[in-house]
């Protein structure tokens, strides 16, 4: 059973866009040497077809990082992100070969969504329980509940406002205050879910509702911990999907030791028959600490019942044999994810046009493609727009913003590229005849200290060399490249490598945050190239505004052309995410989440 | 003797609070990252990030922040609760720490066993063609930087991805933070590799190290006039010539043994071991304050303690240094 909340009208919301802050969905991990001749798989995002599991078994998840955390209003991050899906029933979800369809979980049928665009209404199931101690019913005043905490200070859930906000009630100062009554969430009866919203966004909401703040939370169990500042909550989660953490007879969780271990076994409470997920496995763990994802990988494929990766796919070389010998444990998808190499277009030479847009046609994308793998993790990108994305086909699918010459040719055009230094030339910068940049600006680029980062940005020093620029390298701790510059505008860096996702099929976090010149901020920046053109605006606005019947996504292909048009940033590669398992690991991956989904993966007999 | 270990213990009490200070200072005046923002996850909301920072304190004067967790520490015991996992950070360290300890407790047996013998064969045979090529194999260990050392050990020996298996589990540690306190038969196996790399280096280290102190031993009138007498050459060079050696290597030993307890961060890193190293080290990327403070207070603790453990057996070994003590 599927819906399709395509009903998207005019809206302001914030959408969490996922900038992989390169930690995580960042690193695909290749090292170098890489050839042309690579086996490839088409880069399209056709639903694989799930197949039928064994019951029973157990598997092991060798995973780099740990939970962000067990609370599911805060848990946004990828390994969190697939602890949730398998331990907690979120109002909708996906299934885990199609990332753009929701799937009713929690909620009974698709959410009504009143005429004004201002209500959305959402039936939930009977049959659904809360794990022990609690042992009850899930109503909807514990999705209520769940929705409220997520705007305490106690919670700071870092979504909750952003798509939940336009609730009537909400906090104007959201995380700031203790839990406090929402006039906007409404429950009528122990079935029945009502958001009003102070704004027409109900499309935008319904498509949120997928977030893990929307997993029910019992008040009557939580109240004492979320009284906490921060809550404990975390440390005592109930679960409602099939599996959960392993706790005490209190709920206190016992299976959780941070950075080393996560236990995961089955929900004594839930109810198959209320579920789309089969459960297969027993037990699950998800061992941590396995930084090196050649030697998780090496593990997980000669070993047994293994997993590998969370962050980045495995090396290039491992990943080519183990497709040459092993295929079959091998499992590569498109990961909804565009790497661009952001201009800032308020830093010297590249406030010009005409240099961004040389530098966009000079500059041979397969060279910065490399350092991630080459033609097998992902295919050249010639826009912001990735495959599995609405608005993919319509902006020109592989071949967007193709009428802009200087984005004609993604492996690189000279004559092209120096026609457009002539032009910065006649415009007052120090170029040479031969259409060289002969000025003394220092270029500054930052980028993580560790591959693939750090090779990406050694080709593209190497690349923007060709026409006389002369990049500097800061080569920096991943966890600090956007918290300490790149999202920081005063820092004035140049040039930084960014790796964004959606989170949302719609085209609008893909979109919006990088690239409209209104969402720039003085910290936490996610439009690094500062792009603050009045056309881009424009644009945005009218996408915005429409719904799908009214030509949404043709409008946002539009806004993908726009962009371009002022080469804020070069786009250089659509992601593809690999995965290897164990011989006898029936593994499943999760589009979304982009891990493997725990609820269908099993073990072969 | 009492009173001097008793003021070497109000020392360390000063000592510790000095490494409490420094490393407040160097943590939160100089951080690596803002804590709070790597904690509000994705694109979180200004709002978000500034009820963070009012929950961890890292709104308040940077010597509010130390002096609360001084009162915390002094009053309460309490390390506090880390900033990622909102656990305990006593507890943390109580869970890794044997951990730890099993992997230098393994690390230290070998390499006493494995550098002390080369270095008196070294000694005694000083010049010959044995004593050169133990040296030279020294020197090898020396040189092998053990990040490098423990990958090719884990490419060739490890059981799950070596292409030489050396037996069951050994290259994958246990992730429930098991040690050889706990759950020996389970931890054993997997602490061979890890151990056999951490005391690569340091088996050398000690054989050159032996090697040097024992041969100035051997050049002493006493160990002439040892000889003289017509003692044995095995119990002039163990007995005699072994006893002043043993005061130095006490020295370095409980130095070393400090160092390692501290975490060995690269060998726990490459072997997936959830010790103090790899506390450590996760901790100071996530720029996680109150674990990298407990960590070094911990590092600091033990340092500070085994140094005074190996004055006094230096005391009990050596009478001049016992009278100097006193």
């Amino acid at each position: 059973m599927s819906l399709n909340v395509g009903r998207v009208r005019a809206v302001r919301v914030r959408p969490a866009a996922a900038l992989a802050l390169a930690g995580a969905v960042a690193a695909l991990a290749g090292c170098g040497g890489t050839s042309s001749d690579a086996p490839t798989e088409p880069l399209t995002d056709t639903p694989a077809k799930l197949e039928r599991g064994v019951r029973g078994g157990a598997a092991t998840l060798l995973s780099a990082a740990d939970v962000d955390s067990l609370d599911p209003a805060i848990a946004d991050y990828n390994v969190g992100m697939m602890v949730l899906q398998a331990t907690q029933r979120t109002l909708y979800s996906f299934l885990p070969n199609d990332a753009t369809t929701l799937v009713p979980d929690l909620a009974k049928g698709a959410p009504k969504i009143s005429d004004d665009g201002r209500t959305v209404t959402v039936k939930i199931k009977s049959g659904v329980r809360f794990a022990p101690p609690v042992d009850r019913e899930v109503t909807s005043r514990d999705v209520k509940y769940a929705l409220e905490r997520g705007f305490t200070k106690q919670v700071p859930s870092g979504y909750a406002a952003a798509y939940f906000g336009s609730i009537a009630g909400t906090p104007a100062k959201p995380n700031s205050g203790d839990l406090r009554d929402v006039s906007g969430i409404r429950t009528p009866d122990d079935r029945t879910l009502v958001l009003e919203l102070t704004r027409p966004n109900a499309g935008l909401v319904s498509q949120a509702l997928v977030k893990g703040i929307t997993a029910p939370v019992p008040p009557e169990y939580a109240r004492r911990f979320d009284r906490q500042n921060p809550s404990t909550y975390a440390q005592h989660v109930i679960a409602t999907g099939p599996y959960m953490v392993e706790q005490d007879a209190s709920g206190r969780v016992t299976g959780w030791s941070p950075g080393r271990e996560l236990r995961l076994v089955r929900n004594p409470n839930w109810d198959p028959a209320t579920d789309f997920r089969p459960a297969y496995l027993d037990r699950i763990e998800i061992a941590g600490g396995n930084t090196d994802s050649g030697v998780a990988a090496r593990r997980a494929l000669s070993g047994e019942g293994s997993i590998c990766c969370d962050a980045g796919s495995p090396p290039i070389e491992l990943l080519r044999s183990a497709l040459q010998s092993t295929p079959d444990q091998v499992t590569l998808f498109p990961q909804r994810t565009a790497n661009w190499v952001a201009l800032n277009t308020t830093v010297r030479p590249l406030d010009n046009l005409n240099v961004r847009r040389a530098l966009m046609a000079g500059v041979n994308r397969s060279a910065l493609r490399l350092p991630r793998g080459g033609p097998l993790l992902g295919e050249l990108a010639t826009g912001y727009l990735p495959p599995g994305l609405q608005g993919y086909e319509e902006a020109g699918g592989a071949h967007q913003g193709a009428n802009l010459d200087f984005n004609a040719d993604p492996e690189g055009d000279a004559e092209v590229a120096r026609r457009y230094m002539l032009a910065a030339k006649r415009d007052g910068l120090p170029i040479d005849e031969q259409g060289r940049y002969v000025g003394d600006d220092e270029i500054l680029a930052v980028a993580a200290n560790s591959e693939p980062d750090d090779k990406t940005a050694e080709a593209f020093q190497a690349e923007a060399r060709k026409l006389g620029f002369d990049v500097t390298l800061r080569l920096v701790p991943r966890e600090v490249v956007y918290t300490n510059f790149c999202s920081t505008p005063a820092k004035r860096v140049a040039v930084c490598f960014v790796a964004f996702g959606s989170d949302t099929p719609d085209p609008y976090s893909m979109l919006v945050l990088p690239f409209d010149g209104r969402s720039i901020r003085r910290e936490g920046n996610l439009n690094i190239s500062q792009l603050d053109d009045p056309g881009v605006n424009a644009a945005i606005d009218r996408a915005a505004a429409l719904s799908v019947e009214e030509g949404r996504i043709d409008a946002w292909a539009d806004v993908d052309e726009a962009i371009l048009a002022q080469a804020p940033a070069i786009p250089y590669v659509w992601s593809k995410r690999a995965l290897v398992a164990s011989k006898d690991v029936q593994l499943v991956a999760n589009r979304y989440s982009t891990m493997p989904d725990l609820s269908f993966t099993s073990i072969r007999k | 003797m009492a009173a001097y270990v008793l003021r070497r213990l109000l020392w360390t009490v000063v000592l510790l609070a000095v490494v409490s200070f420094v490393t407040f200072v160097v943590f939160v005046q100089m951080p690596s990252a803002d804590p709070a923002l790597l904690r509000a996850g994705r694109n979180p909301t200004p709002e978000v990030v500034a009820a963070i920072r009012e929950q961890f304190g890292l709104d308040q004067p940077w010597y509010v922040q130390y002096l609360k967790y001084l009162q915390q520490l002094v009053l309460h015991h309490d390390l506090g609760y880390s900033y990622q996992s909102n656990v305990s950070v006593g507890s943390e360290i109580v869970a890794r720490l044997p951990v730890t300890l099993s992997l230098a407790l393994g690390a230290v047996v070998i390499w006493l066993a494995v550098g002390i013998p080369i270095g008196i064969v070294s000694a005694v045979r000083r010049g010959r063609v044995s004593d050169r090529l133990l040296m030279v194999g020294a020197l090898v260990g020396i040189s092998a930087p053990a990040y490098w050392l423990g990958l090719v050990a884990l490419y060739l020996l490890s059981k799950d991805i070596g292409v030489l298996p050396l037996f069951e589990g050994s290259g994958a540690y246990p992730t429930g933070g098991e040690s050889l306190f706990t759950d020996p038969a389970r931890v054993a196996p997997a602490l061979v590799l890890p151990c056999l790399v951490l005391a690569a280096s340091f088996a050398a280290i000690y054989a050159r190290f032996v090697r040097a102190s024992l041969s100035e031993v051997l050049a002493e009138d006493y160990i002439r006039t040892a000889r003289a007498k017509g003692l044995r050459e095995r119990t002039v060079v163990l007995k005699h010539g072994m006893r002043s050696t043993a005061v130095p290597v006490v020295t370095l030993l409980g130095l070393d043994l400090g160092i390692l307890l501290g975490g060995a961060i690269l060998v726990e890193i490459v072997f997936n071991v959830p010790g103090m190293g790899r506390l450590s080290y996760e901790a100071i990327q996530r720029a996680d304050i109150p674990m990298i403070q407990g960590a070094v207070l911990l590092g600091g603790l033990v340092i500070i303690l085994l140094n005074l453990v190996v004055d006094v057996v230096q005391a009990l070994l050596d009478p001049r240094v016992r009278s100097a003590a006193t």
